[in-house]
């Protein structure tokens, strides 16, 4: 439409905004700094003749103010697609009426642009003022032709989105606009607009080479003012970039190479990646700017979760990774659930951004971690579990480099970051940037050398063992003050104590030895202990799950480096022997337990008598009190504790006394707290005999497969049951599993074994019985019926008298139709004499 | 008010009118509504005591409120009813007998004041006077007008000819339709029914006869009689109404009647017992023959007296004379089932007396008439089911009352309960799965109502009842046990407690009918561990006994109320479980971390009140600890000799002299004492 208009030379005008008082617009500062600056080009715009041009745009009023409005958006946008392909323009000066909406200048006077201002300052090349520069087509240009121009902040300036010139001009669109309103609903407008963005980002998917303009468009969409469009603004948006991204990262353009003459068909590339670039970055502006409006905020959130999926290798990943971060702490659990699950998909699919941001990502947790003086939620520190490591490259790196001292060092001060090690990066990053070349063929490829490998893999470690320690030590110190610390994160004080002990225990083999030790004093005194024993901390105030996990993780660390550590765990036994009894079937986490029976009794090759035995009536005892799942995973524990120590077979017998090895304590105190003290020796394994009467099948049956063992020589084993550990027994007998089974279908029939008879009662009990016989007392009995007999009748009565009553009430009322009939009668009777 | 009366008055007569064929049609909804529909007798109750009225309104209100989620739940627990209906094996006559004319009326001497004897109490007498005084209002203009034209009178007459020719017409089509056997005379009776007005002297002189001599005919007189008091007031222009003016005796035919007729019938059939192979072989003999009719009117009107009669007291009395007659059911079966449906309504009631009654009743028939016992196990299974939607202080009693009557019909045949009890659980086992797999929150409400935990309470009750006579009961045996730990599983957390005890409660009893060993304290650990409570209580208002919630309310969970509550019923539930193994030769161990926690609680806590009770149990379990574990290091068994284990200090536990054993009897004894405190 606007084509053709052009073309029979019929344009339209659009109508003169309203005028507008001085003082109401407001003139900001780079307004009048700009045109301070050029002053000499003041001339031009003042000189212009108002009068004339009024004419021209008051010309063709016969069309809708908001066609033209449209008119002129659509016709504007050709003209500078036309512009950007035809870089030099015909001198002829065709002025183009749409462009006639005013320009205030710095005397606030309202002024109207023409196209011949803005051709002659096209011509002005190498000035350095540009007013007419509302988009890409002056980027364009300032590439192509201003070439000494070494004004880079002038050049981001140009690309923002809102520049200083377009503010009154956005002023009095909205004036407009607001005029508009009036006559179009709302409804229809957002009908209208949703047909544009529909138009305008199909357009975009089919060809987006030739559309890529279209982008600013959709943007400026996203400013409107109906909330409806702006989301679905957003959304089309990022469906747009999700298709046209391209699979490489877009490098800023070097001044040599933009200084160097290219071809027609490189300038479009070049062109195209810019107004990308730009729009993605505006883009990304605007959505973390809606990120802080809650209507907005979950779409705003997954279109960035969206977008870092999608394009982790692109330009400005950064801001894209620090919002995302941000929200896995959020309070929102569907906007968190996006988050991890956005960073999660990210360490997985390493191969899409080489590592980089994997790392970027895991610094960023530390940060916020820091920042946030680790009251954050758990997910964020839970993503990190999704980490992969490549365990040959860890090695080959403790060995070749030998790398890990100063690591380690790094570990032990944290906040001081050594300098050489910066220096290091920096060397690092020169290189690369030296190998821009490299870079790109490898981006296109993919491919990591293992040196750059290793090296991002360090650096990931790095960050998240810091968080890691950083968690721990905040716990430690801030323990004593849970009773004050409020949390509204879920965990008690520590939220993030029990995911990064998951951490820990996952990688711990990735753990350097040198800083063992204070892990393990660390894990000690987490997990409770205390030397002095037969008391309760009061202050201890980690839950019992989280004490649990610190035993499993000590274990973990210990044996993942090989088990040669001259570390005594011997206390993380005293404790967990305590911690046994503390555990609560709803409150804590069975699955904990079963883990740590397995890491710590189940997996130990060799363990101390004393110890194993009792370990071996604890597990027993605990057995009777607790629900088939935690029995059974005692009962694993237990059944392999005898095997390995078969001295403690005896506990199974009853033999006078417990023979010689109970020397030591004569007596069991079920309720010591030192394993080595209890004098479990000494007694004998009763429970198991009660256990064999368990009402689940499982139970009982290991029960009775563990006192079989009595019979048994010290070499001999019963048959396995099941070689599952404790972890897996306790997996397999959980109610959610449980559950989730098919239901057998009970299809026998139940036979009684003896004919009862019929009049022997079973369940009611023969008081109860008695009272049935007690019969009502004759005269009460009497007035009851008599009084009902009374009702009775007084119902019939009253029925009878009703009855009556309208009969007679209807015979009066007939008396009225037989004297109008009597009338009628006479009448005939008058009639025919 | 007036005319709303008199419209409840018609609607109760229209009511009654109706036979036994179209109230059976309606059975479910009618089954709901029906001690509302009963208009004018419910009125009368709340007149007669307003409390019980308003606990009536309240129970009916969730059974009217059949749109919620409870309802459906209920609808997918409860067993599919077969609405085909029964033909009346009885119904195809009123009743009515062919009387002997040598039976004398006679006319009473005080006659004259009937209506003098009348009790007046209620408005229904007031505004009858009033009606009463209108008609003769109208009844004098009418005569004015006839005085003044006598034509008028033929006019007149002409008119209500053709009234009561159209009238009569629509009656006939109506009755028709519904039951025109209900207006019909017995068709071996060619006789019209006597109109003779009955009169106290009358009565007391047939009694007298019939007491003589059984065969005499006066009880053909009696009993027509009879059918005239319990029709009374069905059709107001019936004979019944005419020949029936006294209270007095209305009350004397009833009272004989109901006492006397069962001994007759016996001696006229010369049958003791309630032997049923007897009354059958009998039916073919000529005594049966004879005695039939008889019997058949008998039952009829009873059923309509019971169908009738709104007064609780009454309706026990009835039913408990009509048990001894249960036998003659069995031979309607049809008939039966009306009675049954009648009684089902009579059980849920909430009245205990006249749920006993109608209870024994209903068993008597279900074992006599095994065709019926289906038609019962559905009835009373959905019964209990929707009485037992709402529990709270004041029914639970009676819940339990049901549900113990449920469990005893239910036993009467094994295989045929069994088959239903499959099936029930088999749907709690559906919801369940549900739930555990979605975790949404409607799917962990059907779980967490009463239905469902009362459900679940009927068939553990049901399993102990007959798990020692049962061969197969393990099956349904381990799949009620998977459901209560599922149920336990997933409602977890402290506001679950009482649901909880109750669980633990549950698995008490199949442990001690099983013999079988539960880990019972894994279920209420939670509420032996300590909890800070404010010093400052605040007024104790509403407090409710854990036996009538489920889910404690949020801002209860602090408050020492709930405290106290949780350890005392923790005791409780802890003891029984002790108590079953107090003699067992691992009891130290069983008691080793329950006596743990409890000795820490006890040093913790800082309620004075729960010292005591915790100083007591901790003693006792200590004690009994000790004697075990004496008794035990005397043994030379080891722990894989079951057949020793097995007697170990049997001999004790059949004596029962241990102090556990008293200390547990008395906890149950306080546990009971501070229910009924409660109630």
């Amino acid at each position: 439409m606007g084509k053709s208009s052009k073309k029979n030379k019929v344009i339209l005008a659009p109508p003169l905004p309203p005028d507008v008082d001085d003082e109401d617009i407001l003139v900001s500062d780079e307004d009048v700094d700009f045109v301070e600056e050029n002053r000499e080009h003041v001339h031009l715009i003042t000189g212009l003749n108002r009068k004339a041009l009024d004419k021209v745009v008051t010309r063709v009023p016969d069309h809708d103010e908001d066609k033209v409005e449209l008119l002129y958006e659509e016709r504007e946008r050709k003209r500078r697609a036309a512009l950007a392909l035809k870089p030099k323009d015909d001198d002829d000066l065709e002025v183009d009426p749409v462009d006639a909406l005013p320009v205030k200048t710095l005397q606030g006077e309202l002024l109207y642009r023409t196209a011949k201002r803005a051709r002659s300052e096209d011509k002005a090349k190498g000035a350095e003022s540009r007013s007419d520069d509302k988009d890409a087509d002056a980027k364009q240009s300032s590439q192509k032709e201003c070439k000494g121009r070494s004004n880079k902040k002038e050049d981001s300036k140009l690309q923002n989105v809102q520049r200083p010139l377009e503010v009154p001009k956005e002023k009095l669109h909205s004036v407009v606009l607001e005029e508009v309103k009036e006559e179009l609903s709302a409804d229809e407008l957002f009908e209208k607009k949703k047909a544009q963005l529909a138009e305008l980002g199909m357009a975009m998917l089919e060809d987006p080479e030739s559309n890529i303009r279209s982008l600013n468009d959709l943007l400026i969409i996203c400013n409107d003012t109906d909330q409806r469009v702006v989301k679905l603004a957003i959304m089309s948006l990022l469906a747009v970039f999700r298709d046209i991204i391209p699979s490489y990262r877009i490098r800023q353009l070097t001044e040599k190479e933009l200084a160097v003459e290219v071809s027609k068909e490189v300038k479009k590339t070049r062109y195209y990646e810019y107004t990308l670039i730009r729009s993605y970055k505006a883009y990304l502006q605007k959505l973390i700017s809606l990120e802080k409006q809650p209507y907005f905020y979950l779409v705003a959130v997954r279109c960035l979760c969206s977008l870092l999926d999608a394009a982790p290798h692109f330009n400005h990943r950064e801001s894209l990774l620090a919002s995302v971060v941000k929200n896995l702490s959020s309070s929102n659990d569907v906007a968190r659930k996006l988050c991890s699950e956005a960073i999660r998909s990210l360490f997985r699919n390493e191969g899409k951004h080489r590592g980089e941001a994997t790392v970027e990502a895991v610094r960023l947790v530390s940060a916020s971690v820091k920042l946030n003086d680790c009251q954050l939620h758990p997910d964020v520190v839970e993503v990190c579990l999704s980490l992969k490591f490549d365990e040959d490259l860890g090695k080959d790196e403790s060995k070749e480099e030998k790398l890990k001292p100063k690591k380690n060092k790094r570990y032990q001060n944290r906040d001081v970051t050594k300098p050489s090690e910066k220096k290091k990066i920096k060397k690092e990053l020169l290189s690369k940037a030296r190998q821009e070349v490299h870079a790109d063929l490898r981006a296109v490829s993919f491919t990591l050398d293992p040196k750059e490998k290793k090296m991002i893999q360090r650096e990931t470690l790095a960050a998240l063992f810091e968080t890691y320690f950083r968690i721990l030590k905040h716990s430690m110190n801030t323990s004593n003050s849970r009773y004050k610390a409020t949390s509204v994160f879920p965990g008690g004080s520590h939220p993030l104590l029990a995911p990064c002990l998951e951490g820990l225990g996952k990688f711990s083999h990735l753990i350097d030895l040198d800083f063992m030790s204070e892990l393990i004093a660390c894990l000690k005194k987490l997990s409770g202990y205390t030397d002095h024993q037969g008391e309760i901390p009061p202050d201890n105030t980690l839950s019992v799950s989280e004490r649990l996990q610190c035993c499993i993780v000590a274990f973990k660390v210990w044996r993942s480096n090989l088990e040669a550590l001259n570390v005594d765990l011997q206390d993380f036994f005293v404790q967990f022997y305590n911690l046994i009894l503390e555990y609560r079937p709803d409150r804590d986490h069975g699955e904990v337990l079963a883990d740590a029976l397995k890491t710590l009794l189940w997996e130990g090759k060799q363990q101390d008598m004393l110890r194993a035995a009792a370990f071996i009536k604890r597990l027993a005892t605990f057995a009777l009190s607790f629900g088939s799942t935690e029995a059974i995973a005692a009962l694993i524990t237990l059944r392999h504790l005898l095997q390995k120590n078969t001295k403690c077979r005896n506990m199974l017998e009853n033999d006078a006394g417990g023979g010689s090895l109970s020397s030591l304590v004569a007596k069991y105190d079920p309720e010591a707290k030192d394993p080595y003290l209890s004098g479990a020796l000494a007694t004998v394994l009763w429970e198991l005999s009660l256990l064999q009467k368990h009402h689940d099948e499982t139970v009982s049956g290991m029960a009775s497969n563990i006192l079989s063992m009595a019979n048994l020589n010290a070499t001999q084993n019963p048959v396995q049951l099941s070689s599952s550990n404790p972890l897996e027994a306790y997996k397999d007998l959980s109610m959610g599993r449980e559950l989730s089974k098919p239901t057998h279908k009970v299809s026998q029939t139940l036979k009684c074994k003896r004919k009862r008879r019929s009049k022997e009662f079973v369940a009611l009990s023969t008081d109860v019985l008695e009272k049935a016989d007690c019969t009502v007392g004759e005269d009460e009995l009497r007035e009851k019926l008599q009084s009902h007999f009374a009702v009775l009748r007084g119902i019939s009565e009253n029925e009878r008298l009703r009855t009556e009553l309208n009969h007679a009430l209807s015979s009066i009322n007939m008396y009225k139709e037989y004297k109008k009939q009597k009338k009628f009668l006479c009448k005939i009777q008058l009639l025919h004499p | 008010m007036a005319k709303k009366l008199g419209k409840k008055a018609r609607k109760f007569a229209h009511k009654h009118l109706q036979g036994g064929a179209k109230r059976s049609r309606k059975l479910r909804s009618q089954f709901n509504r029906r001690t509302r529909k009963d208009g004018k007798g419910r009125e009368d109750d709340n007149r007669l005591n307003g409390d019980g009225g308003s606990e009536e309104t309240r129970r009916n209100d969730p059974t009217m409120n059949m749109n919620d989620d409870v309802a459906t739940l209920a609808n997918c627990l409860e067993f599919p009813e077969d609405e085909n209906e029964l033909d009346g094996d009885l119904s195809d006559s009123d009743g009515y007998l062919s009387e002997d004319p040598e039976c004398m009326y006679y006319s009473d001497s005080d006659d004259d004041n009937v209506l003098k004897e009348c009790i007046v109490q209620d408005d229904l007498d007031e505004q009858n006077n009033e009606m009463r005084l209108a008609v003769e209002k109208q009844k004098r203009k009418l005569k004015k007008l006839l005085d003044k034209d006598p034509k008028f009178a033929n006019f007149l007459e002409k008119w209500q000819l053709e009234l009561v020719n159209f009238e009569s017409k629509e009656d006939s089509d109506e009755q028709d339709e519904m039951d025109s056997v209900d207006n019909g005379v017995d068709s071996g009776d060619k006789d019209p029914p006597s109109d003779k007005i009955l009169t106290s002297k009358t009565i007391s002189e047939w009694c007298q006869l019939v007491l003589d001599e059984p065969k005499a005919p006066a009880l053909r007189n009696l009993l027509n009689a009879f059918r005239d008091a319990c029709q009374f007031g069905l059709n107001s222009n019936s004979l019944s109404m005419q020949r029936l003016q006294s209270t007095e005796v209305f009350y004397q035919i009833i009272s004989f009647v109901l006492s006397k007729t069962d001994n007759i019938f016996r001696a006229l059939l010369e049958i003791s017992d309630d032997d049923k192979g007897k009354l059958m072989n009998q039916r073919n003999g000529k005594k049966w023959q004879d005695i039939e009719p008889l019997i058949k009117s008998y039952l009829r009107n009873s059923l309509d007296l019971i169908s009738q009669l709104t007064d609780n007291q009454i309706l026990t009395y009835v039913l408990t004379r009509l048990r001894t007659s249960a036998v003659y059911f069995s031979a309607y079966p049809s008939t039966s089932r009306r009675l049954l449906k009648m009684l089902v309504r009579l059980w849920a009631s909430g009245d205990q007396n006249l749920s006993l009654s109608s209870f024994l009743m209903i068993r008597e028939v279900a074992s006599l008439l095994p065709d019926c016992l289906d038609f019962c196990l559905t009835k009373t299974y959905n019964a209990y089911l929707s009485s037992s939607k709402i529990v709270d202080n004041r029914n639970i009693e009676n819940i339990d009352f049901i549900l113990n009557c449920l469990v005893e019909l239910y036993s009467l045949d094994i295989q045929k309960a069994g088959e239903r009890a499959v099936i029930s659980v088999g749907q709690l086992s559906a919801i369940l799965r549900q739930a555990s797999k979605t975790k949404g929150k409607e799917d962990l409400l059907k779980i967490d109502n009463w239905q469902y935990i009362n459900c679940i309470n009927l068939w553990v009750r049901f399993i102990c009842v007959n798990y020692k006579d049962c061969h197969n009961l393990h099956l349904l045996f381990s799949s009620v046990v998977q459901i209560i730990r599922g149920v336990a599983h997933l409602l977890p957390g402290m506001r679950y407690l009482p649901l909880r005890l109750k669980l633990a409660q549950m698995l008490n009893e199949l442990s001690n009918c099983s013999q079988m060993f539960f880990p019972v304290p894994s279920l209420i650990f939670g509420s032996l561990e300590f909890r800070e409570t404010p010093q400052k209580e605040q007024t104790e208002k509403g407090k409710t006994h854990f036996s009538s919630i489920l889910k404690v309310p949020r801002n209860m969970l602090k408050s020492r109320d709930f405290q106290e509550q949780c350890v005392l019923s923790a005791i409780e539930v802890l003891s029984a479980h002790f108590f079953q193994w107090s003699y067992h030769v691992s009891f130290p161990e069983v008691a080793t971390i329950p006596l743990i926690l409890l000795k820490r609680l006890q040093e913790q806590t800082t309620i004075e009140s729960l010292r005591r009770p915790l100083k007591r149990m901790i003693d006792q379990v200590s004690e009994n600890r000790d004697f075990v574990q004496r008794k035990r290091e005397v043994v030379s068994f080891s722990p894989n000799d079951a057949s020793s284990v097995e007697s170990f200090l049997q001999e004790e536990e059949m004596n029962g002299g241990a102090s556990f054993t008293q200390f547990y009897a008395s906890v149950a004894k306080s546990r009971q004492s501070r229910g009924r405190k409660l109630v």
